[in-house]
């Protein structure tokens, strides 16, 4: 039996409620056989018992899902472009062509699942920022589900970074801070540096000139920081934490390996004291007490990390474990050289991205979040709801969106990702996005894309 | 009063869930005709709620046009509190079920003025004219939603305040936390239930075995409030082997032969219902009603006349009563009349005494 979003019983009473029932909800670690209540009025999840006494209010539609799994919508917090679009590059066209650019990437995106995501600038000379950052701003104030992928705000990867931790970023772009928040505004533009400001999560180099400082600034800002493409030593990066930083960007990846003597920044998992369950970054107390185990990047493509790495990485420190796709704009376009940004070449090889003239370094990925999940439920030995907390409920933590993105909890935005298992008995489970629905509208059923299409 | 026995509360559950189901599609009700259930909470109908939905979803059994009461609700705690009778109705029943939200009633223990709460209650019952069914389950103590002992078998919904025993029982549910459990609720009383035209109970488990017999086999008494329904026209009540422990074995025998004979002469222990009954009734009453056939014709527009049916006591003459007997009938030889005529017999032997008595 298929789960449908519209032959199901269907009355017209108007309150705009969906319930989802015969299904899995993903809360915390456990799958819950539980109904779920949305509304497309407020975009939002129901607390069903209150809405159902209070308001005495009955579901408008009701669909069985014949035991399918719900999750939150995915969410991605390193993705550089998709569909042929780099969100690096400002069009010929000028800037009005990117804004289009970025609403087309939004509306495929979401039928891969990823219902919001940090569209993310790797470095670039600072007339890209100052074009590119007012269109990454968040997008979701409109709560227009037909605008597709929700934009949570630019993910800034540079160019503070260490020009020998540099991956295929351009070097010549790269840049230092030495007089703090000043340098920043220069690089980035001041308009994107006042509260509230389009970037939220900012890569850098801890090690750098200047970089604590910026930390600092940057977190009373509201923006969180991720250290990566570093060279620093595992006392270097303890400080960038102490700082403010909560999170490394795409663990073991352009950063010194683990050594037995110098941890490096993979050391940071091994720090004693937990994550902060919520988002007291803005708290002054946290700076002086213990650094923190901050959350971490893991690209789960099969090329960019050995499956074993990752485990061992899950196991230290499963609540920060967050996947990312990192994933570039070739995604889906056909094998071949490509023009990328700064004069530089990217060669696709089916999924492999490498930069041409580099001895084959490693050019992000063309991998699906979803995919990501996948492989890594399958590497890990994780259960469903522990795999999908890496791209929901931990993600949100992250970015201080706890219990508005990433949760099925009463209250949080309705976006949803109605999932498949197939071979559950098999050597290989594979998740199959089925449904996803924003802010309490349905916007792709597998197998309906055109009639999905045509209701927006 | 019909009792039910089965051998656990699996099957016992499954008999008042068909019940009910099999009383609610009989009834067939509709928006204008709804079916009024009165609904209990409590570990013993779990297993019926449970047996309730599956039939829904087999689509077996629609409640869109029944209109639900239930017993009772703890006053002072929120609605969503996960121990509140209205989440426990949401999660067992409510939210599985196609019921229309606005036809369901639960007391409000937060209301402003509890006393105000109750009495609209009572009236709402009345309002849809009154209550169907009644399903309850009982305490060990015998107790019919909260209507604990000592409470008046006339009682109404009112504020009640809950017995020791109870709130102990109920501590459980609030982390073995005696001072977070509500002392005071709100309960339909037993008059209420009573004005139900039908009332099923469920009593399942050894640890109520007592109730049962206090209610089955001893007297009405306010200290077990379920014998109340001694009183009741149509009460049925469905246990399990266990809760039948403290009953004597005459006392099971009986009921179960009840249900055995009615099995076997092929009719079921269901209330005559009007929608089973109602034809027959019509039928009956016409009949009843209806003059005979010549004298109506007859009489068409005349009141009946009042026939004076009694007759004039004869005035006292003061006679021997052996004159008034004829001479001949009397004096007839015995045994030469006919065998069936032995008053003639016995009279001649009375007439022969008294020759003895008077000669």
């Amino acid at each position: 039996m298929m789960p449908s979003a519209v032959s199901d019983h269907e009355t017209h009473t108007g309150h705009g409620i969906t319930k989802f029932t015969n299904c899995f909800l993903v809360k915390g670690n456990d799958l819950v056989k539980e109904d779920l209540w949305i509304s497309s009025t407020t975009g939002k999840i129901l607390q069903s018992q209150e809405v159902f006494y209070g308001q005495r209010v009955a579901p408008d539609r009701i669909i069985d899902l014949g035991g399918r799994i719900v999750s939150p919508g995915l969410i991605d917090v390193q993705l550089n472009g998709a569909y042929g679009f780099d969100f690096s590059v400002i069009p010929k066209e000028g800037a009005s062509a990117y804004g289009k650019g970025v609403l087309q990437v939004n509306k495929s995106l979401i039928k891969t699942g990823v219902t919001s995501y940090l569209p993310t600038l790797t470095s670039q000379k600072p007339e890209v920022y100052h074009k590119a950052l007012p269109f990454l701003a968040p997008s979701g104030a409109t709560r227009d589900p037909s605008s597709g992928s929700e934009s949570l705000g630019a993910h800034a990867e540079g160019p503070f970074i260490s020009p020998t931790k540099n991956g295929i970023h351009n070097v010549s772009v790269l840049r230092t801070a030495p007089a703090g928040l000043p340098d920043l505004e220069t690089c980035y533009g001041a308009f994107n540096l006042m509260a509230p400001s389009p970037i939220k999560l900012l890569t850098l180099a801890p090690e750098l000139p200047g970089a604590l400082n910026c930390i600092t600034s940057l977190t009373d800002l509201g923006i969180t920081v991720s250290i990566g493409h570093s060279e620093a030593t595992y006392e270097e990066a303890r400080a960038g934490i102490a700082a403010g930083a909560k999170m490394i960007t795409h663990l073991f990846n352009a950063m010194r390996p683990l050594h037995h003597r110098n941890p490096g920044i993979f050391g940071l998992l091994g720090t004693a004291s937990p994550t902060p369950t919520s988002s007291p970054s803005a708290s002054p107390t946290s700076r002086t007490t213990a650094p923190r185990k901050p959350y971490f990047g893991i690209i789960a493509d099969g090329i960019h990390l050995h499956p074993t790495s990752i485990k061992i990485a899950w196991n230290a420190h499963p609540d920060g474990f967050i996947l990312v796709t990192d994933a570039m704009s070739l995604v889906g376009l056909p094998d071949g050289t490509y023009d990328w940004t700064n004069g530089s070449r990217i060669i696709k090889q089916g999924p492999l991205l490498t930069l041409e003239g580099s001895n084959g370094k490693i050019a992000g990925s063309s991998i699906s979040l979803i995919e990501c999940v996948t492989n890594f439920l399958n590497w890990s030995g994780a259960t469903v709801p522990e795999a999908l907390k890496a791209v929901t409920a931990t993600p949100a933590r992250m970015l201080g969106l706890e219990g508005v993105k990433g949760s099925l909890e009463p209250g949080a935005d309705a976006d949803v990702v109605v999932l498949g298992l197939e071979g559950e008995d098999g050597p290989e489970r594979i998740l199959v996005v089925e449904q996803v629905w924003k802010f309490g509208k349905c916007v792709f059923e597998k197998g309906k894309e055109k009639e999905s299409d045509g209701g927006l | 009063m019909r009792l039910i026995i089965r051998d656990d509360p699996q099957t016992a559950s499954k008999y008042i869930a068909d019940y009910v189901i099999e009383r609610i599609n009989t009834f067939a009700p509709t928006p204008q005709k709804p079916f009024v259930l009165g609904l209990p909470t409590g570990s013993s109908p779990v297993l019926i709620y449970k047996s309730l939905v599956q039939r829904h979803k087999a689509g077996e059994i629609s409640f869109r046009n029944v209109i639900t009461f239930n017993m009772d609700e703890y006053v002072g705690i929120p609605r969503e509190h996960p121990e509140s009778y209205h989440s426990f109705m949401y999660k067992h029943f409510f939210s599985h079920v196609d019921v229309d939200p606005a036809n369901i009633n639960i007391l409000n223990g937060n209301a402003p003025d509890l006393e105000a709460e109750c009495i609209a209650y009572e009236e709402k019952i009345k309002k849809v004219g009154g209550i169907e069914l009644f399903l309850g389950g009982i305490g060990p103590d015998g107790h019919i939603a909260f209507n604990e002992p000592g409470s008046s078998l006339k009682s109404r919904t009112r504020v009640k305040t809950l017995a020791y025993d109870t709130i102990i029982a109920n501590s459980r549910f609030f982390g073995n936390d005696l001072s977070q459990v509500p002392r005071m609720a709100l309960t339909v009383g037993v008059q209420t239930i009573l004005d139900a035209r039908e009332v099923v109970i469920i009593i399942t488990g050894a640890h109520k075995a007592l109730a049962l017999q206090k209610c089955i086999e001893g007297g009405v008494n306010h200290m077990w409030t379920l014998s109340s329904l001694q009183l009741h026209p149509h009460p049925l009540i469905v246990v399990d082997e266990d809760a039948t422990l403290e009953l004597q074995v005459k006392t099971v025998k009986y009921f179960k032969s009840i249900e055995m004979v009615a099995n076997e002469l092929g009719f079921q222990q269901i209330l005559p219902c009007a929608a089973r009954t109602g034809e027959k009734r019509a039928a009956i009453i016409e009949e009843l009603h209806s003059p005979k056939g010549k004298q109506t014709s007859e009489f068409k527009l005349e009141a009946p006349k009042p026939e004076i049916a009694r007759s004039v006591t004869p005035e006292l003459i003061p006679d021997r009563m052996a004159s008034r007997i004829l001479e001949n009938a009397a004096r007839k030889p015995q045994g030469s009349e006919n065998e069936d005529m032995s008053f003639l017999r016995m009279n001649a032997r009375v007439d022969s005494l008294l020759g003895v008595g008077t000669n």
